[in-house]
Order: C-alpha cells, then structure tokens, then sequence
C-alpha cells in the first residue's frame, strides 16, 4: 500500500499506548516498517524493563522514538503524552482481572482523560481505539451465526460477569459518544483472540482451569484467533489508512483453527495435561444453573458463569474478517499454521503452561 | 426505609452494595465519586436512585441517614466529619482515620451529635468470629485473656499487586504513614483491641522491608512486621504481619486461664484447645481425636451455611452493617464500641512512629 493512501507522513508525532504490553510493540514496530519515525510510545512506570530496552531499541535506526512514563489516570500525564499528536492507537486497557471497577477505570476513565487531551490540542487527525470481541452479544443469534462488524453489542454488560466485557463496551460507547459530539475522529478496532509469542495461556474460548482440571468447552467451534503481528498490522492501517472514521474492524486471520485442533496441537508441541470435554448442551445447562444459583443465593457464587457468557464465548460462531481485507486491504502476513508454531515453540522456551 | 448513600466507588464500594442490597429495610439513595464516571457506573451496575459529582449534592439531594465512606484512608477524616455535620450517621472503611487524633476527633463529633459511627473491621463478624466471641463471653476461657496471637499476612504476588504499588511512587498506599502496613493490618490489631482492657498498652514494633522487596529495589515499604503488646503485665499478645511466610494466614489465637481457642478465618474453623491433659501416653492420642473431630464439625457447619445460603465471602460485612443499622434505628449500642476504634488507631500510631526511626525496637511510649 502507498503512503498517499495514509492520512499522515512519516514524520507527523503518533502515540502509542501501552506500548510495552503485547499487541503495543509490535504496532510500534509495524509503524517503523512503515518507515513513520516519529513515534511517542506511553508506558507505565510499572512496565517490565526488559520491554521498555526492546522499545529503546527500535529508535537505534534513526527513527525518533519518544518513551512517556505516565499514568493515564492523571490529566496531565495525558496532556503532556498526546501534545502534537496526529494518530492515537490507544492499546492501553484494564485487564479486569481485579474487579469492575479497576477494568472500568483503566479503560474508560483513562480513554476519557485521554480523548480530553487531544481535544485540548486540537491538531488529531484519528483516534484508534483496541477494542475487542468481548463487546458483541450472541444471545439472540442463531448456531453457527456469522459475526461481523453489523452484529449487536452488549446491552447490558453489566450481567455478563465479565469486568473486561463491561469496560470494553463502556470504553466504545465514550469513544463514540466523543466523536458524534465533539468531533473526534476516530474507528475501532475489534481484535479476536490474539495470540503470539510472550502472551502464554490457553483462550477460555477453547476451556477454562478454573477448578482444578481443565474443562474443554469449545469443542469443534472456530477460535477466532489472531496472530499479534497481524493484529498490530491491522492496527496499523486503521490508524492511516484515509476514509475510514467512524468505523468498526474485526480483526480474525484466515484458516482457523477449531478448539478441539488447537487443544491437541498445544498438548502435542507444549506440554500433555489432562482435559476433559464439556459437550455444549451440557455447558450451557451448568452456566444456566450457575447464574440462577448465584443469583437465588445473592451472589454466594460470583456470576461469573451464566447463559449471556455461553452465548459470547462457546456458542458456535463463524467470523468474518471481509471488511478489514476489503476496507483497510489488510492480509494476515502470518498463516495460522505459522503463528501457532511461533506461539508453541515460545511456550516452550518460556516454560509456560497454560 | 433506611436511606443509604455510598461515596467512593472503588472496589470496596461494590461489596459494600451486595451487602447492603441483601438487607431488608435501606435502600441505596445515592453514590458519589469525585469521577462522575466511577460513580455513573456504579450507578448502572447496581441500580441506585440516583449518581452524583458533589458530596454537597449527594447530602442535600438524596438526604441520606447513614453513609458509607470507601475513599482512600486520607480523605476518611474530612468525608466523614462532613458528613456528621450534616447529621447523617457514618460507617468508615478501614482504616478508620489516618491517626488517632482524626480518629478521636470524629468520635468526639459523632457522640455530641447524637449519631453513630462504625469502621470496616467486618472479618470481626464472619460466622466463625461470631462463634469465637459468643464462646469468650460464655466464659471458655475461664477468665481474662492472657495471651493472643494474630497472623494476618498478605501475599504481595497476589493481583500484580506488589508490581503496581511499587512502580508507581504516586500511588495513594506510599502517602500513608504507615504505608502498605496502614491499609492493612487493622483487621488483625482490631481482633487484639477487642479483648484488652487497657486504654494505652505497651506496643513494641519491630519491622523490615523483606529480601523479596528489597530485591525489587524498593526500601520504603515495609513488608514484615512483629508487634508485641502488653497491658500491665496482664495480658499480653503478638500480632505478625507478612508478605512472604506461607501459608498467607489470617488466625488468630487467644489463651485465658482454663482453655484457648484458634480461629483460622481462611478456612472459617473454630478450634477449642482444651487446657487439661490425658494421662501417660492417651495424651499423645486421645486429643488428635478430639481436634479431627472438631475438625469434621467445622466442616459441616461451613457445608451447612453453605446450603443455608449464607456463606458470602463478605458475610462478615453483612452482619456488621446489619448491626450498625440496627443500632441506629435502635438508637441502641454501635457493635464496634469507639474504645475499640481508638485503641485500634492509638497502636497503629504507635507502631508508625517505631518504625519511622531508623532503630528497629523502641519502647512504644516513648517513640524517639
């Protein structure tokens, strides 16, 4: 693709947040490729120094590479990271691991502070915001149903039980709410599954650890996974490319994998463990007597499993990546058979389990 | 109807909510957060009436009876007295106050305006701290305690918690006194406070930053605390705090003259320790019976109230809200007496001021 093709020049600033994460280093280094060379990369003082070295590195071929160490909590911190920026790729995000209210203020208290600053500047040109899959609802669609860009959201995050799935449609809805009124430019973007070297575990699509045996819940759906330097590639170009605000990408790679092939494929190249099959009628009955549980007995059992979770996680799904090829020309550089050996072998070496 | 109004909506803020909303009688009226979006999503998680951007507002607008404060500990003393001017009754998260003379000055407020006040020293009210204090009042103890013990630990690896805290130098925990120490080891001083008699105890405080810390380059905070307190040479107890012994427990021991007891609040036991012995060699049999089956007991009662429903993580708090409420529709007694609070607040002081100095031990009342 030409540079014409792209709404800033290799030397307009652009920033990165949570760059030192997983998906960040890789767009900051698919934005070099690009041959842009004036990058602000905002990391917290919390960031493993070993990535903040990596980071550092890339600014050894002449590119300008400007580390911020920053709390996006802090007005000012935002203020001083987005000065002159043209292209935002907000990465940065609360894991919501924590609780509800750490996942919502890491991801919208701070996407607010953020999209404050660059309207104080007055000079941004787009804001990408890394959503993700967690937002779409499934509990209406039928088996097998086609999720793409036009599928509903979460209506009610709040009954999924998922801190993540709350703060991510809570963080979209202030992004879009920011754009219609105030004029901020900016698309979305809705990785899948994104998986790589550095990033160990296996996806709850595919099962889940939590008591003490692993419980195989996907079964033959499809993982809609991503290879990290696709997704940052697809990031890349929803940052850049001209004609495309306002809108929402997918972002799936090609040729994937079912749960159960990717479960035996990380027994054979990882490490053996034992799991067991929860077929799906039955999955959906224990997540349906789980949520009334909880509920009748007012919350003894964290709502962490009920009927919206099934429906969003184990339901049987196909994806779309049409209009991410069609509207940003992206391809997954990576083939799926590739990405997952990368990712076994990385497993490996880091003597991870999942 | 109890009106109820919560202000801070951070984490604490949403146990806070699911206990409350399990009681008959109150009704949550209004939240406040100084960030509207904290306190907008609360609002939408948990279905109050109403949101707002101003304490000022939350008070006069929903006119709440009791309010509940879950900011950071440094903004407890002027919410809380904000709020007894205004005549609402407060319940406090732990730690109560900063220090004791906050704490003092609040209870001063509360008693001359006829409100109550309470702190957040809920695992004092889980159904096994229940069962420990009805068995003390029976007199299992057969008389005063004589000496407790209580381990409250806390593992730093735990959440990422270690790597935020100690990245970020602004954090809220390092503007504390006592730093990390002071957002956490109330629960385990309250349980001592609770049975002594002694308003000004001797407290002899030895703490460290511990290797695992000091290897992650930090040495403000300190991590491992023994404490040794002693009422004229009556009672006495030993209270441990630490990130790193393992198992992470949170018991606590209390010996009188003719029995103990050992409440694990983890595993939710009770375990009687009789005073008594068997003869010869029975003593080295018979009493492994006698604690496995207090063991099996304890275990049934945990499935029971499992069952019964009424085995919440925060039942504790429940209870203790329950009771707090009631004491003011009541007009009766507060289930934390404010001596307690005092005492709790006036050791921490005292263990703050051992270890700002640069000598590990020191005589607690007279801090270099």
């Amino acid at each position: 693709m030409d540079n014409k093709d792209f709404i800033v020049g290799p030397d307009d600033p652009i920033l990165v947040t949570g760059a030192s994460g997983f998906i960040g280093p890789r767009v900051v280094e698919a934005l070099l490729h690009r041959g842009f060379r004036n990058l602000r990369c905002f990391v917290r003082p919390s960031s493993r120094p070993s990535r903040i070295e990596a980071l550092n590195a890339y600014g050894r071929d002449g590119a300008r590479i400007d580390l911020v160490e920053g709390d996006l909590l802090c007005p000012e911190d935002c203020t001083r990271a987005s000065k002159d920026v043209m292209v935002v790729f907000h990465l940065a995000a609360g894991t919501g691991e924590a609780s509800f209210p750490d996942a919502f203020m890491n991801s919208v208290v701070t996407t607010r502070n953020l999209l404050d600053a660059c309207l104080q500047h007055r000079c941004l040109s787009r804001f990408v915001n890394i959503s993700s899959f967690a937002v779409y609802t499934n509990i209406r669609a039928p088996r097998w149903r086609l999720l793409d860009e036009s599928c509903p959201i979460e209506g009610r995050p709040e009954l999924r039980g998922d801190a993540y799935c709350f703060a991510k449609v809570k963080q979209e809805q202030i992004l879009t709410d920011y754009g219609k009124r105030l004029g901020i430019p900016y698309v979305i973007v809705r990785p899948g599954s994104v998986y790589g070297p550095g990033h160990d575990g296996i996806p709850g699509r595919v099962g889940i650890n939590t008591f003490g045996v692993f419980l195989h819940l996907g079964g033959f759906n499809t993982i809609p996974f991503t290879y990290v330097n696709n997704c940052a590639e697809a990031i890349v170009l929803a940052g850049l490319k001209k004609g495309v605000d306002g809108e929402a990408f997918n972002v799936v790679d090609d040729d994937l994998p079912s749960s159960r092939r990717f479960l035996r494929l990380y027994k054979e190249n990882v490490r053996r463990f034992t799991s067991i099959y929860v077929p799906h009628a039955v999955s959906y009955a224990l997540c349906y007597l789980w949520e009334k549980y909880s509920s009748r007995s007012q919350g003894q059992l964290p709502p962490v499993f009920n009927r919206r979770r099934w429906h969003s996680q184990w339901k049987k799904t196909r994806y779309s990546n049409e209009k991410v090829k069609a509207r940003l020309g992206w391809t997954p550089q990576v083939p799926t058979a590739e990405g997952l050996r990368r990712y076994f072998q990385s497993c490996v070496d880091m003597g991870r389990h999942a | 109807m109890l009106k109820v109004a919560i202000v801070g909506c951070g984490k604490i803020a949403d146990a806070h909510a699911s206990q409350i909303q399990r009681l008959k009688g109150c009704e949550i009226v209004g939240v406040y957060d100084r960030e509207p979006l904290m306190a907008k999503q609360f609002y939408e998680r948990f279905s109050v009436k109403r949101y707002f951007d101003d304490l000022t507002g939350l008070l006069s607008d929903a006119r709440p009876d009791v309010v509940h404060v879950t900011t950071p500990p440094q903004s407890h003393f002027a919410i809380a007295r904000f709020c007894l001017e205004r005549g609402c009754h407060v319940y406090v998260e732990k730690p109560f106050t900063v220090d004791e003379a906050e704490a003092q000055s609040l209870v001063e407020l509360a008693t001359e305006r006829r409100l109550k006040l309470t702190v957040g020293h809920d695992d004092q009210f889980s159904h096994v701290a229940r069962r420990m204090r009805a068995l003390v009042q029976s007199g299992y103890l057969g008389g005063p305690p004589v000496h407790m013990e209580s381990h409250y630990c806390y593992d730093l690896g735990r959440d990422g918690y270690a790597r935020t805290l100690l990245a970020d130098r602004r954090h809220w925990v390092r503007n504390l006194p006592g730093k990390l120490l002071h957002n956490v080891i109330s629960h385990g001083l309250a349980r001592i406070a609770e049975f002594l008699t002694s308003d000004s105890p001797q407290v002899i405080a030895y703490g460290f930053v511990s290797p695992f810390l000091k290897r992650l380059n930090e040495d403000a905070i300190v991590d491992e605390l023994r404490v040794i307190i002693a009422e004229e040479e009556r009672t006495t107890a030993y209270f441990t705090f630490s990130s790193q012994m393992r198992p992470s427990i949170h018991q606590f021991r209390v010996y009188g003259p003719k029995g103990g007891l050992s409440l694990d609040q983890d595993h939710e036991t009770l375990i009687r320790l009789r005073a008594g012995r068997f003869k010869s060699y029975l003593e080295k049999f018979v009493p492994p019976v006698i604690l496995a089956e207090q063991h099996l007991e304890n275990l049934l009662r945990n499935v029971k109230t499992f069952l019964a429903r009424d085995f919440q993580m925060k039942s504790g708090m429940k209870y203790l809200i329950e009771a707090f409420y009631r004491s003011i529709i009541e007009d009766g007694p507060v289930p934390i007496p404010y001596r307690e609070i005092l005492l709790t607040a006036r050791m921490m002081d005292a263990i703050f001021a051992q270890l700002a100095t640069t000598r590990p031990i020191v005589d607690a009342e007279s801090p270099a």
